[in-house]
């Protein structure tokens, strides 16, 4: 079966069901509100289900199934024994609006992560309840917004981003009302703090930007671009997709930044799912802490009474902050993505450092070990460094223009080479201002064997004639999507008409 | 700068049995650095200026074991009190249901879990058909042409909407940048609501409702002309409204008509789309989710082909590969972040996949006879348990001849509050105290029942209520 619409068995009993409590016709609605016509939802039995969905998977790359260099990413192994805490009913089955002498758990775990995160992050206050980076860096423009509100600076309607910036940064900063001052980077691909200069003013609200930037460069003038923006009565915003690289090493806060969020699905090995779940907490600096959405939680010795439901004599409440914006998730954030993402941190500890640090190791060790075959094989002339650097951090770019100009292979071409090869594609186009751009990130959780053999196939790729090269892949479940056909026949759905023809 | 210091120092021995499992490099940075031609990790970080360097280690404490992190789980998770250990009552927005084992077991494949978005569509397929497969069940049940493969929660998705519905309508309303809400939705959802309309200057307008609990339909024709009008099916007091059918045309089709849904309960009631729903969202968690203290879940998003192009979220389509067989691949790509940067019509980046393939297989597995089963065993119960109620003399159920989904008001002769602490102490979780919603009601409680619920926990329940009701009186 190819389609899951395929399965038209005469009755659906994937799954077998108790008898309702009271006979279907004691259910009187009127003829408005009763469904005239079933779904035409496929039936299936389980055996046929759990087919479909094995051989779907069967052709679906995880990082389960090989190296994954996806720059940006972070596409880290996601150890099994968070998803076995997960599924604990203390997690599972429980209700956000039980009271809170029923969540004493689950609240310490929130609290302990608040601390966590507040303490590698330099920041005062972290809440939990945004769900991915995006609504994260929402989140905090909408606080940052609001703090400005209070002190009648309303003036301040700009948000200045950088133009190798994540897409999202400025999605964000629009969606919350401001207007977008995009500068450019230097030729080095760092920040250039004249270009900041020249935009400041009195209108600047925040300035966005992560570091390592998204070039997997670390921005060494950091400290003087916040002292600039600060200076102008602005804000500095620290989008932490690349925080792998720095935990233990530097912070946010040490940097100069007011508010930053967290990607958990990221540094902290919440799985990806395809697409998500994600958890995309922020921190802030304490005089933005009173506008964080709600709730926070606050941690007190425990009352007389409270002994039966309290955790190591203490009592995790609920808190919401004086002047908070609201909510941007309807509970309390993904708090499952929360649980494994304790259960990951408890993992390292205070050694969280050492993770960072291999994951630059590897990094660094992997864009080497590129050169040196790319050496070897005499290809080193097909690429080269996004940006000039010595040293990478957690993820490093390659610029594949010269291999396009002399040979006509793109970078797109290689991806689809690395395919073929039995890995996933690095990130390729973005950063924007690296021309024919290939992000790569290999995360601490690969061996040097691993790295060793992807640097080894990469240069064979290279190797590969363009004309080939642009038939690639080859040996996929399909060979190359043709997007445009998508685009222009938009079939966004199964047709039970197209069937019966 | 170190170079006094001896080479990388390696974390204790019982550090390095904690995290080897997922630092596969420990231990051999050296030889790593050494073929790099450096000779301690802290040159990796030479680009890092010091006044911005960290000192000393991080306050936190030492690494543990996979075997002691599961034992403090259990001790720190174990100590909740989880719906399944009590009888339980409370819904609010979040339903107990049953998800088929064979859903946790093929969710729990690597292919699907460890995935990233699926950019690379020639080693995606499976995900990228079975969210094609998703956007199909969805437009299906749903009555709609259009639907993307979620987005965050039903709050977002809703918030999404009016904005969405402000994009496609606000060239021809004559109410520009207004949208009118339900005012029975509950606070927290408006607020996220807020949050995402503020930025573009959208007013919130409150659609007034009647004594009943149903659609005031006479005030509602102070919405034509807005944007978008939101109401929800079955409202927030667990009413399915018969008015919303007609809402479309006292509207308009100028104005959007999004309703917001318990998928389930459209094994039983019409399709929105039937009637005119242009856009519909909802909590999709009752189809494959387990409630997980509110998160993850997955915003349903569903719309009519005039929306198609100011949408949110990510859209898979079916196309051809180079040797022309079906293949599946993300697209209509321009209207999202990482191509529109600050024109994207959302910036949705991450979404709910996982949980909405969950979602996918529980659908898959029901059929559509299995849902309307399971859409009749949660109304049945819920009208076995409003009768047991109805039949306590202290206890009145304001919308008595409404038709009541998953849940319905009843009012008692003492605060909410008081009764959910003297139901607590009994081991039953009684409710949602409605007065967390509407200010006015002190003594209006929201009892939630399931296609998990059983007959004897309504009993159980209508004793409990019997007895605190006649002593709130007596007091």
């Amino acid at each position: 079966m190819s389609n899951l619409f395929d399965h038209k068995g005469a009755v659906g009993k994937g799954y077998s069901q108790p008898q309702p409590l009271l006979a279907a016709h004691m259910i009187t609605l009127p003829e408005s509100l009763t469904r005239k016509n079933h779904a035409r939802w496929p039936r299936l039995s389980e055996p046929e289900m759990v087919r479909h969905y094995t051989w779907l998977s069967k052709r679906n790359f995880g990082i389960d199934t090989g190296f994954y260099p996806l720059g940006s990413c972070t596409m880290k192994h996601n150890p099994r024994i968070n998803e076995v805490i997960a599924q604990l009913p203390g997690i599972a089955d429980v209700h956000p609006h039980q009271p809170e002498h029923h969540l004493q758990g689950l609240l310490s775990i929130f609290h302990e992560m608040q601390e966590m995160l507040e303490i590698c992050s330099g920041m005062d206050q972290v809440t939990l309840q945004p769900v991915a980076g995006a609504q994260g860096e929402f989140t905090a423009v909408r606080c940052i917004q609001e703090y400005f509100r209070s002190r009648g600076e309303t003036q301040r309607t700009k948000v200045i981003v950088p133009d190798s910036a994540h897409g999202t940064n400025p999605a964000s900063a629009v969606m919350a009302g401001f207007e977008i001052v995009e500068i450019p980077s230097r030729e080095d691909g760092r920040i250039d703090l004249d270009a900041i200069r020249a935009v400041v003013d009195n209108e600047t609200a925040v300035m966005m930007i992560t570091n390592p930037n998204t070039l997997g460069l670390f921005e060494p003038e950091i400290a003087q671009a916040a002292e600039i923006v600060h200076a102008a009565g602005g804000q500095m915003y620290y989008d932490g997709a690349n925080f792998n690289a720095i935990l233990g090493i530097t912070s946010p806060g040490l940097m100069g930044f007011d508010a930053v969020h967290y990607n958990l699905h990221k540094t902290f090995s919440q799985p990806h799912g395809g697409g998500g779940p994600g958890s995309g907490p922020i921190g802030v600096k304490s005089h933005l802490a009173e506008f964080l959405p709600g709730p926070i939680v606050k941690k007190r010795p425990i009352k007389a009474g409270e002994e039966a439901h309290a955790i190591d004599d203490l009592w995790f409440g609920w808190y919401q902050p004086e002047r908070s914006i609201g909510k941007v998730q309807q509970w309390h954030g993904n708090a499952g993505a929360v649980v494994r993402s304790w259960a990951f941190y408890r993992r390292f500890g205070k050694e969280l450092r050492t993770m960072s640090q291999h994951a630059v190791l590897n990094a660094n060790y992997l864009r080497h070990a590129i050169f040196r075959e790319a050496k070897k094989a005499g290809v080193d002339d097909m690429f080269c460094d996004g940006a000039p650097t010595t040293v990478a951090k957690h993820e490093f770019t390659l610029s594949l223009q010269p291999a396009k100009e002399k040979y006509g292979i793109s970078a797109m071409d290689v991806a689809k080479g690395l395919l073929d090869k039995g890995y996933m594609a690095p990130t390729v186009y973005f950063p924007l201002v690296v021309p024919e751009c290939m992000m790569i990130e290999p995360t601490e959780t690969e061996s040097k064997e691993v790295l060793d053999e992807f640097a080894k196939n990469f240069v064979e790729v290279l190797q590969i004639d363009a004309e080939t090269l642009r038939a690639a892949p080859i040996t996929t479940p399909v060979r190359r999507v043709d997007e445009v056909y998508a685009a222009r026949n938009l079939c966004l759905r199964h047709s039970f008409e197209e069937d019966e023809q | 700068m170190t170079g006094a210091r001896p080479v990388w120092h390696a974390p204790h021995r019982g550090e390095v049995i904690t995290m080897v499992d997922q630092l596969p490099n420990l231990g051999r940075e050296q030889e790593m650095l050494e073929e790099m031609g450096l000779s301690h990790i802290d040159e990796l970080f030479n680009d890092i200026p010091l006044e911005v360097r960290m000192q000393g280690e991080l306050p936190l404490r030492g690494p543990q074991s996979e075997e002691e992190i599961i034992a403090d789980a259990n001790r720190l998770l174990g100590s909740n009190v989880a719906l399944g250990e009590r009888v339980s009552f409370l819904g609010a927005g979040l339903y107990r249901n049953y998800i088929p084992a064979a859903v946790f077991a093929m969710i729990s494949r690597g292919e699907f879990l460890t995935s990233y978005t699926p950019y690379q569509p020639e080693v995606s397929q499976g995900m990228l058909q079975a969210m094609w497969e998703f956007q199909t069940l969805l437009s299906e049940l749903l009555g709609l042409p259009i639907a993307n493969v979620s987005l965050y929660d039903g709050s977002s998705a809703s918030a999404e909407a009016l904005t969405c519905s402000v994009r496609v309508h606000n060239s021809k309303a004559t109410q520009k940048n207004v949208v009118y809400v339900s005012q029975l939705t509950p606070p927290d959802k408006i607020s996220v609501m807020r949050n995402y309309c503020q930025g573009a200057g959208i007013i919130l307008m409150p659609l007034k409702h009647n004594l009943d609990g149903t659609i005031d339909l006479e005030s509602a024709k102070e919405a034509a002309g807005s944007c978008g009008v939101y109401v929800e099916q079955p409202n927030p007091l667990g009413l399915l409204d018969g008015g919303i059918t007609q809402l479309k045309e006292i509207i308009g089709d100028n104005t959007a008509l999004i309703v917001g849904v318990q998928p389930v309960s459209l094994g039983i009631v019409e399709a929105p789309g039937i009637y005119g729903a242009d856009i519909v969202v909802g909590e999709g968690q009752p189809l494959g989710s387990p409630i997980t203290g509110g998160g993850p879940l997955y915003g349903i998003f569903a719309c009519a082909k005039p929306y198609l192009r100011l949408m949110p979220g990510r859209i898979v389509g079916r196309s051809i590969d180079v040797d022309g067989q079906v293949a599946y691949c993300l697209t209509l790509s321009t209207r999202e972040q990482h191509i529109r940067r600050h024109r994207a019509t959302s910036n949705i980046c991450t979404n709910e996949t996982l949980i909405a393939l969950m979602g996918a297989m529980h659908m898959a597995l029901l059929g559509p006879e299995g849902l309307n089963q399971l859409a009749v065993r949660n109304m049945t119960a819920c009208l076995l348990a409003k009768q047991k109620l109805s039949e306590i003399q202290t206890i009145t159920i304001p919308h008595q001849f409404g038709h009541h989904f998953n849940e319905f008001v009843i009012e008692l002769p003492g605060k909410a509050r008081d009764c959910l602490n003297y139901l607590d102490s009994n081991g039953i979780i009684g409710g949602f105290d409605l007065n967390a919603w509407y200010p006015n009601q002190m003594n209006w409680l929201l009892i939630t029942v399931t296609d998990q619920t059983k007959a004897e926990e309504i009993e159980l329940l209508a004793a409990h209520l019997a007895l605190w009701t006649s002593k709130a009186v007596m007091s």
